[in-house]
């Protein structure tokens, strides 16, 4: 039996609307600036932005470092907190799915604290650790622990039982039937969190550096607007988005990767 | 025997014999381990100064809260700090979502808005919301519209993904009921979409909620008169852990208490939403 390839042909105009609407977006954003429409003292042209993004790699002033230091900073304020978020949350999700007494006991502590927005703690952590690295890293452990260990519970608990049962049926012990079938049968869930988390940390950290910082991406966000320079604002804000969906792709890549064998 | 057979009908209840074992295990009992050891081992934390003199005894975290209560900061009671606090976040977040929800499922129903709106809405999509507070200072000042712009910003984009991807994830199926039924494309559209997208639409506005909540508190620490971020940061610069803490409790609570809002009033807009998960 062969197949026929079927060839789907856009539309042009589906091909054309996107990147006249991308045009258009940029277009007017230069337009508003180039004719005064709006003061520049509110807001940068697109063009302003490149030049200072082609500047800041070489330029350490206005707000005292280079732009790769800022992003090194915030990339890795961002994976300490995550990882370490991932390497405590995943497990204890697992283990507060299978085993009722780890339930009993980490569910009304992580119920007490899970409405707290992590932000929230930016306070009490300048109080213990300072404004430095760590403070953040826990900000940002709080924010990405939440999604991993809500999404691992959730995995065990939709393991389908029949297979428990089975497992049961064929003297497997507890354990077993926790590492053998509850937890590849989460793994779907799992790698879901890790996007949500991340997503979450990288909210988070900028709402860290916004606050105490000497370096790092929502710092220089944070220097831009004392400054008034509108067009280090926006570039702040860019690299921050661009660099998160970047972590994203590369994130998404990984988990297609390890998921390759299981249906979804 | 019966614990294999009878697991999936577990409902069948009969009463247990009380063992050491049984009452180790029971769920409540851990909850109150659990509880116990929490408070019990931040009292003596505080009470031995521990982290210094940074944290407040849980006792004294309530007495405080009494004290906001009854006496004004900044000429508000705790109260008024709560209600502005949660003011903020109703505005924001009835403003994006009337906005945000109808373009969603408009963008999922129409290639066309899809189409144009898509591109810019991916574009903006990977920036968190509180990056934009800088800007927002720089174009509204300090004051309430500032804060009102961020949490549209922050909840936008939940309340419109969602949506999108309520109607497109609607069964195919559904629809071909409806054609098969003789249906036109309004009620296509009216007896199918709508209704099946109404709980990922739900979905989406408690996400939202509780970024508007992160939004609210990111923007009133950065700068603000009133609301519970502003006695948080007080707090800290006062040097007042049970402050701190204090405003953390009525941080918690009001987000529940939002949250909850949502959630009874998609019970009450959305009654078929059980059918519909069961599906």
């Amino acid at each position: 039996m062969s197949f026929e390839e079927v060839k789907v042909t856009k539309e042009p105009l589906m091909v054309i609307l996107p990147i006249i609407s991308i045009i258009a977006f940029f277009g007017i954003w230069q337009s508003l600036l180039s004719f005064g429409v709006v003061p520049s003292s509110l807001l940068a042209s697109p063009l302003q932005v490149l030049k200072l993004f082609i500047a800041k790699w070489t330029q350490v002033n206005p707000d005292g470092a280079l732009l790769t230091t800022h992003m090194w900073t915030s990339i890795q304020e961002a994976f300490t907190g995550y990882i370490l978020a991932l390497l405590v949350g995943i497990p204890l999700g697992l283990a507060m799915g299978w085993f009722p007494i780890v339930e009993g006991l980490a569910r009304p502590i992580f119920e007490l604290i899970r409405p707290i927005p992590p932000i929230a703690w930016i306070p009490l952590t300048i109080f213990w650790f300072g404004i430095g690295i760590p403070g953040k890293v826990f900000i940002i452990w709080i924010a990405g622990i939440v999604p991993c260990v809500i999404n691992s519970y959730v995995g065990v608990k939709m393991t389908n039982p029949v297979l428990i049962q089975m497992a049961r049926t064929y003297g497997a012990s507890s354990w077993q039937i926790f590492t053998k079938i509850c937890i590849p049968s989460a793994l779907p869930m799992v790698f879901g969190a890790l996007q949500i988390a991340l997503a979450y940390c990288w909210t988070n950290l900028v709402g860290a550096e916004l606050l105490a910082a000497d370096n790092g991406l929502g710092f220089m966000i944070t220097m831009g607007r004392r400054l008034a320079m509108p067009d280090m604002v926006l570039l702040g804000m860019a690299m921050v988005g661009l660099t998160g969906a970047v972590i994203g792709v590369v994130i998404d890549a990984v988990e297609k990767r390890l998921l390759a064998g299981i249906r979804r | 025997m019966t614990s294999i057979a009878n697991e999936t009908q577990s409902a069948k209840k009969e009463r247990k014999p009380i063992t050491v074992v049984s009452v180790l295990t029971n769920k409540w009992f851990l909850y109150a381990v659990s509880l116990t050891f929490f408070f019990g081992l931040w009292d003596y934390v505080a009470y031995k100064k521990i982290l210094g003199s940074s944290l407040a005894r849980p006792l004294e975290v309530l007495d405080y809260m009494g004290y906001m209560i009854n006496h004004r900061l900044a000429g508000n009671s705790l109260w008024g700090h709560a209600w502005a606090s949660t003011r903020r976040i109703l505005i924001g977040f009835s403003i994006a979502s009337l906005i945000a929800v109808p373009l969603g499922l408009m963008m999922a129903l129409n290639k066309y808005v899809n189409a144009i709106v898509k591109p810019i809405f991916d574009l903006m999509k990977p920036m968190p919301p509180i990056a934009w507070i800088s800007i927002s200072i720089l174009w509204f000042g300090i004051g309430e519209p500032s804060k009102v712009f961020i949490i549209i910003i922050g909840t936008f984009v939940p309340c419109l993904l969602n949506a999108y991807n309520g109607v497109r994830l609607v069964e195919p199926e559904l629809y071909d009921v409806v054609r098969v039924l003789g249906g036109s494309r309004r009620d296509e559209i009216l007896q199918v979409c709508f209704p099946a997208a109404f709980p990922a639409i739900f979905a989406g506005l408690q996400i939202s909620l509780s970024v508007a909540w992160t939004c609210v508190l990111a923007a009133e620490l950065v700068s603000a008169r009133s609301g519970l971020g502003y006695v948080i940061i007080k707090g800290m610069n006062l040097g007042r852990p049970a402050m701190v803490l204090g405003g953390m409790v009525a941080i918690a609570l009001a987000a529940l208490l939002t949250s909850q809002l949502v959630g009874f009033l998609e019970k009450v807009l959305c009654p078929w939403k059980r059918e519909i998960e069961g599906l």
